[in-house]
């Protein structure tokens, strides 16, 4: 069964876009979560990289991406709370555990869990949605000239992707094949299988890479689709979301503190930047056929 | 040296001399000094065991070994008169195509005609170049269809002719190509042979081609080299290698050969056409019609795998497909069927189904307990101890029945190949014996892959042992063990002549032939066996019953 990151070919906006842009874009989305901990532009950024993908027709990315990375959200909240016990605003006195010592669950901890969480969902989701709309072909012809080993990195990584997740169904179809009385496998000894089969396939994709002639410093050659007439708008949103990030930053926009009590900013500041980082999702939405047909119409005439 | 000078050159395509050679940390040399010239335009076939040393020499001949794999390297390895030790494998890329066992790893790319146009870009060649060269190579290879397809949509076999397309359109002088038709059915691997030969004649391309099925290719070969432990063994015209064998390695013969042999036959033949022509020489070109042994039918005791109108549905990538349609099919116990089929047919979903992992949308399976063992063992290996994998006694008595119970304190990775496969199975059959009784039905899904005809006789042996044949079980476990049915879905016509009694023939999600081995196996051409081929007699397939057919013994 093919992966839901699997790039897929589709029409659209996103897909069409040269590499260059359509990583700008959603670069831009995950740079915005890693410079801000308020849990309202974190939660615009997954907004935003949810909103990207869907347009982009990659429902399957996307809520495999939701489903992986709000788990993740929600583990680390929980496991914050167990082993931080700052804040003042105790909801729960667990008492003296093994190794934790004493465990005191604080809506402060929950809380900064759950924005940290929120930040691994929101990138995990962009990476969902760069892997399912942006064609590895082109990355790789596009980073060759500028990073032989970046690109070589980034075709091991997209191949890898479908690779590792045909591997990962094989095992699991052999761990649901053992019989009762094998040893069960665990998930710790699964995952060192699959990590391992996956370097030994790394080895044999960058083979292949190296007899195709990767390493030849060839001059480059000229790329029947380098540009795409949907740059300009990708560019400009990762500009947008960019500046409008930097500038509430030094406006305090990031007006978030989890310790020793929870103050979470909604101030106009964090608003705005909120507002144009999750309409910037909206950026690989195609314009609408009838007014595209009104221009044709009117261009004809 | 300019690409043009290289491909006008009359220098060999090949030219190895004295190369020794040692993967890192390993225990022995991988190649012996070993020394060949291959002239431009030539095939040769390179026969060996497992582990002898063939894949090893076609990378040190693509610059593999040593630029990629590392380790200690001595002697001289020329292509196209490109030093292969000093240049990398992309410089060498210009003259040498090389295509690999999985092709699962040989695509980089996401669509079938970006892969093949890719060697073309990393050379620098103007987009125009690329489109015809793109188009040209797909024509050759018969796949202009796929060039618009994402390549994880495509089956192994199409796979398989994207990457020697990916290594053939740069017009290289030397393709060399390990294995390539483990993964295909008898008709697609027939194909890829003589389209290979095709491409030798036409282009002009010379080709090293490493197999262990050696019937498939002996006859589009103009020489063989056969490799023993990293050295070359044997080099020289097919018909001398096939006597060579007789005399040193029993295990590199084919089956007509072996036919001949036994028959008392000479010269022994290099392929089908051969032994008829020798065959009509020697007044011997029909021997009389034989009846075909059919085998006892077992009705007496109740199917232990049961379908009945079973319909399977799965995924493929891009839409669902119905793979199994309408499958009617009872098998019961100590029977030995072999599954066979082209790639596609439903072989595999077959027996996951039977094993539960796939579910039908509609139709009946009634199945007893089934132990199932998939194309990879390794998948099942998971822990750095045999006992680890298998605790307690039941898990001594699965490792008991495939012979493993010495190997408890082994590392599986230390285990052979077919050590390894055996303790997959046992612990696919671990916890599903009732007590020391195997399971209802025993299925292996190719398991012959990338095995030389040695490790085949060994499986053959535990399938036979699984069964309850007497003659492959000690008589400690005969007591013990009671007959499984084992199903086997498999491409390799003559291990399904070794093992099989019954032969399940699907087309397209269809039975379209089911019956004993031996009417099965010498009905067609595809799906028949080198002897049924050689001397088209009902019933006739392996080498003994052709031998004792024409010592006139049978009828």
């Amino acid at each position: 069964m093919r992966s839901p990151f699997a790039y897929k070919p589709r029409r659209g906006p996103l897909q069409d876009a040269s590499p260059g842009a359509a990583v700008a874009y959603l670069g831009a989305i995950v740079v915005v979560a890693f410079l801000y901990l308020n849990p309202l532009v974190l939660l615009a950024a997954g907004t935003a990289a949810s909103l990207a993908g869907i347009l982009a027709g990659a429902r399957g990315a996307v809520r495999a991406a939701l489903r992986m990375g709000l788990s993740l959200a929600l583990l680390v909240a929980f496991v914050n709370a167990l082993v931080t016990s700052r804040g003042e605003t105790v909801i729960a006195r667990l008492g003296d555990w093994p190794l934790f010592g004493r465990v005191d669950v604080t809506l402060e901890a929950i809380v900064a869990g759950v924005s940290y969480g929120l930040l691994a969902a929101a990138t995990i989701v962009a990476c969902a949605v760069y892997s399912a709309c942006v064609d590895p072909d082109r990355v790789l012809r596009a980073l060759r000239p500028f990073a032989g080993r970046s690109a070589l990195t980034a075709t091991l990584v997209s191949r890898l992707v479908p690779v590792a997740a045909a591997d990962a169904a094989r095992l699991r179809d052999a761990s649901a094949l053992r019989g009762p009385a094998a040893a069960p496998v665990g998930k710790a000894p699964l995952a060192r299988r699959l990590l391992a089969g996956s370097l030994d396939r790394a080895v044999d994709v960058a083979a292949t890479l190296e007899l195709r002639g990767y390493s030849l410093g060839a001059p480059r050659a000229r790329n029947r689709r380098s540009r795409s007439r949907y740059d300009r708008r990708f560019y400009a949103a990762a500009a947008a979301v960019l500046l409008t990030a930097i500038a509430g930053k030094l406006l305090g926009a990031d007006d978030f503190q989890a310790y020793p009590t929870v103050a979470i900013g909604f101030g106009p500041a964090t608003l705005a930047v909120a507002t144009v980082v999750t309409l910037s999702g909206l950026a690989p939405l195609r314009r609408p056929m009838k007014r595209r047909a009104l221009h044709a119409e009117v261009a004809r005439v | 040296m300019s690409e043009l000078a290289i491909r006008r050159g009359a220098a060999p395509a090949l030219e190895v001399r004295g190369l020794d050679y040692s993967y890192p940390r390993a225990p022995r040399q991988a190649l012996v000094d070993v020394s060949l010239e291959i002239a431009p335009g030539e095939f040769v076939l390179l026969a060996g065991r497992s582990a002898s040393g063939k894949s090893t020499l076609l990378k040190a001949a693509c610059g593999l070994v040593p630029h990629f794999h590392g380790g200690e390297i001595e002697g001289e390895v020329r292509v196209a008169e490109l030093d292969a030790l000093a240049a990398g494998p992309g410089e060498l890329a210009v003259a040498v195509g090389y295509l690999a066992q999985d092709p699962e790893t040989q695509v980089v790319s996401t669509t079938v005609a970006a892969e093949i146009e890719l060697p073309l870009e990393m050379r620098g060649d103007a987009p125009a170049d690329r489109a015809r060269a793109v188009e040209e190579v797909a024509l050759a290879l018969a796949i202009p269809h796929l060039l618009d397809r994402a390549v994880d949509t495509l089956s192994g076999g199409e796979l398989q002719r994207v990457a020697l397309a990916a290594a053939l359109v740069t017009r290289p002088r030397l393709i060399l190509l390990d294995e390539p038709t483990s993964q295909l059915d008898p008709v697609a691997g027939d194909e890829l042979i003589w389209l290979l030969r095709r491409l030798n004649e036409e282009w002009g391309v010379a080709v090293l081609l490493a197999e262990h099925r050696l019937e498939r290719c002996l006859a589009a070969a103009d020489r063989v080299v056969a490799m023993e432990e990293g050295a070359v063994g044997f080099d020289g015209a097919p018909a001398e290698f096939l006597a060579w064998s007789h005399e040193n390695d029993a295990a590199l013969s084919t089956p007509a050969a072996r036919l001949f042999s036994l028959a008392g036959l000479t010269p022994l033949p290099v392929g089908v056409r051969d032994a008829r022509q020798t065959l009509r020489g020697t007044g011997i070109g029909h021997p009389p019609h034989i009846a075909s042994r059919r085998v006892p039918d077992p009705r007496s005791s109740e199917p232990v795998l049961r379908a009945k109108n079973l319909w399977v549905e799965l995924d493929r990538g891009e839409e669902l497909r119905d793979v199994l349609r309408g499958i009617d099919l009872a098998v019961r116990p100590g029977e030995r069927v072999a599954l066979m089929g082209r790639n596609g047919a439903g072989k595999s979903t077959l027996l996951r189904t039977a094993a539960g992992l796939h579910e039908a949308v509609t139709g009946r399976l009634d199945v007893g307990s089934i132990a199932l063992l998939t194309q990879n063992p390794g998948d099942y290996l998971v822990r750095e101890r045999v006992g680890d994998e298998l605790p307690g006694d039941e898990g001594l008595a699965a490792l008991r029945v495939v012979g493993l119970e010495h190997a408890v304190d082994a590392d599986p990775r230390d285990l052979s190949g077919g050590e390894r496969q055996r303790l997959a199975l046992a612990i696919a059959l671990a916890g599903r014996m009732e007590g020391e009784l195997l399971p209802a039905v025993v299925g292996l899904d190719e398991p012959t892959r990338g095995m030389d005809r040695a490790r085949k006789d060994d499986l053959v042996a535990l399938i036979r042992g699984l069964a309850g044949d007497v003659a492959f079980v000690d008589k400690e476990a005969t007591k013990a063990t009671r007959a499984a049915a084992v199903v086997v879905a498999t491409h390799d016509v003559e291990f399904a002549s070794a093992f099989a009694e019954r032969v399940v023939l699907l087309g397209e999600g269809v039975v379209i032939a089911d019956g004993p081995m031996e009417e099965i196996l010498s009905g067609g051409w595809y799906f028949a066996t080198e002897v049924a081929r050689v001397l088209d007699l009902p019933g006739v397939v392996t080498p003994e019953q052709g031998a004792a057919a024409l010592r006139g013994e049978l009828g």
